[in-house]
């Protein structure tokens, strides 16, 4: 698959087929990401894959405790300017709406939100830590291998949602994950399986704001 | 060009072919790179692209000035954590090696750090940046977008190399650019055409083991 096709039909995928992962696929993904750039070389991704037993367990404890207080980290700034939000509501609405969740059923919402902590259906998910001791453009880097470790995954077939509001059970997940609290902060799990693509939710357009918005060109 | 060849053939270019990127192949993949996934879909990033004299004038501003007093933000630091550093000297270790330049050759490891100022000669400069506002998990979604935009260059035969060095003139950039205070200049992606034959575009790039950083529970 070519790059542009991988990167348009990546999406976050809601609902998957219920029919494991292989370890040597998973593997394979992987270990082709391992070439994603960082800053300095430090290669600061740490990852825990569970699957099967091990994740549906992960999937009770969480279902049977309250987001932990405090958070494990601020996802969003509270002085947040309103286009951000404005852009969070442009795609709630298009995934509401092919969920049939009203757009002001603000208790149909959290229900849904809720399937977060079911993975959406996903045979596995991975975990992944950031080192305390690194800075905040260490997370850059994290993010330069995720997206390829996305890229690759569709172009393997399979389909990932990246899922930050499991960091609500960060002390959960690293239970689960084996993972020291000293040293790590969780900040995001990665749902990957097969994707039911006949799914509305799976299929709904997804708003970006346009080209220059967000990029100026000077000089060509 | 696949995913899975993109992804092994991009590497961190520090010589680039002089030949102009037209705008229209720049805006395709930065069109396209828009689909990027972002928490909340806040898609947080932004950037000015830059060729030609606008690029020069920058460059010529750069090399007049000094690096922020203090800085932004600090890329160069790895924690106190043996492995980050250890990580970090062995790619220097290949890049200077591969180039001939001793460890204790300073004046010449300078020269090609400063070569950053003038992104090894790439045609064009993407600045990335994002409001100062903005928290780890954004800086997240910055590099998502930024390897998307990476991988989709390599798609179209070109070449990228992201430049932190950047984000230590941050002041300057904006002040030349009209950027507002309350933006961030994260780092500078210099695109364009490599050099095949320069020994900078062609060590072997040393990457840790996959279960040095990922561990499979369950299956």
């Amino acid at each position: 698959m070519n790059v542009s096709d991988a990167v348009a039909n990546r999406r976050s995928i809601r609902v998957f087929e219920d029919r494991p992962v292989d370890l040597a696929l998973l593997r394979k993904v992987l270990e082709k990401a391992q070439m994603a750039p960082s800053s300095m070389n430090l290669q600061p991704w740490h990852a825990v894959v569970l699957t099967a037993e091990p994740l549906a367990a992960l999937s009770a404890a969480m279902k049977a405790s309250k987001p932990q207080k405090p958070a494990e980290y601020e996802m969003v700034a509270k002085e947040t300017p309103a286009q951000y939000l404005a852009r969070r509501e442009a795609i709630m609405g298009p995934r509401m709406e092919s969920l049939g969740i009203a757009r002001d059923d603000m208790a149909g919402r959290n229900a849904y939100g809720l399937k977060n902590y079911e993975f959406f259906g996903a045979p596995a998910c991975l975990f992944t830590f950031v080192p305390r001791a690194l800075s905040a453009n260490n997370w850059a880097s994290v993010g330069l291998w995720y997206q390829t470790v996305m890229l690759l995954l569709v172009e393997a077939g399979l389909a990932s949602c990246p899922q930050e509001s499991l960091a609500f059970y960060a002390s959960l997940v690293k239970q689960a994950c084996g993972v020291d609290d000293g040293e790590y902060l969780f900040w995001c799990g990665m749902a990957i399986g097969w994707p039911d693509m006949s799914a509305p939710v799976n299929n709904y357009a997804r708003p970006r704001v346009s080209l220059d918005e967000s990029v100026k060109f000077i000089g060509f | 060009m696949n995913v899975a060849k993109a992804v092994a053939t991009r590497r961190s270019v520090r010589a680039f072919i002089d030949r102009p990127v037209p705008l229209e192949t720049v805006r395709r993949i930065l069109d396209q790179a828009r689909m990027a996934p972002s928490g909340c879909n806040y898609q947080p990033w932004e950037a000015t692209v830059l060729t030609g004299a606008p690029l020069k004038a920058l460059q010529d501003t750069l090399l007049a000035t000094a690096p922020d007093d203090p800085l932004e933000y600090d890329f160069s630091a790895p924690g106190q954590v043996d492995k980050y550093k250890h990580r970090l000297t062995s790619l220097g270790a290949a890049m200077y090696g591969a180039m001939r330049i001793g460890r204790e050759d300073v004046d010449q490891r300078e020269l090609f750090s400063r070569a950053n100022l003038t992104s090894f000669g790439a045609p064009v400069l993407l600045l990335a940046h994002f409001p100062k506002l903005m928290k780890e998990a954004q800086w997240s979604d910055v590099g998502m977008w930024l390897q998307t935009i990476m991988l989709l260059l390599r798609g179209e035969g070109l070449d990228s190399c992201p430049q932190e060095w950047m984000g230590m003139y941050g002041r300057t950039i904006r002040a030349h650019l009209g950027l507002p205070d309350d933006t961030l200049v994260f780092c500078g992606i210099a695109i364009g055409k490599r050099d095949p034959a320069h020994p900078a575009n062609t060590f072997e790039r040393e990457r840790v083991p996959l279960d040095e950083q990922v561990r499979f529970i369950g299956f």
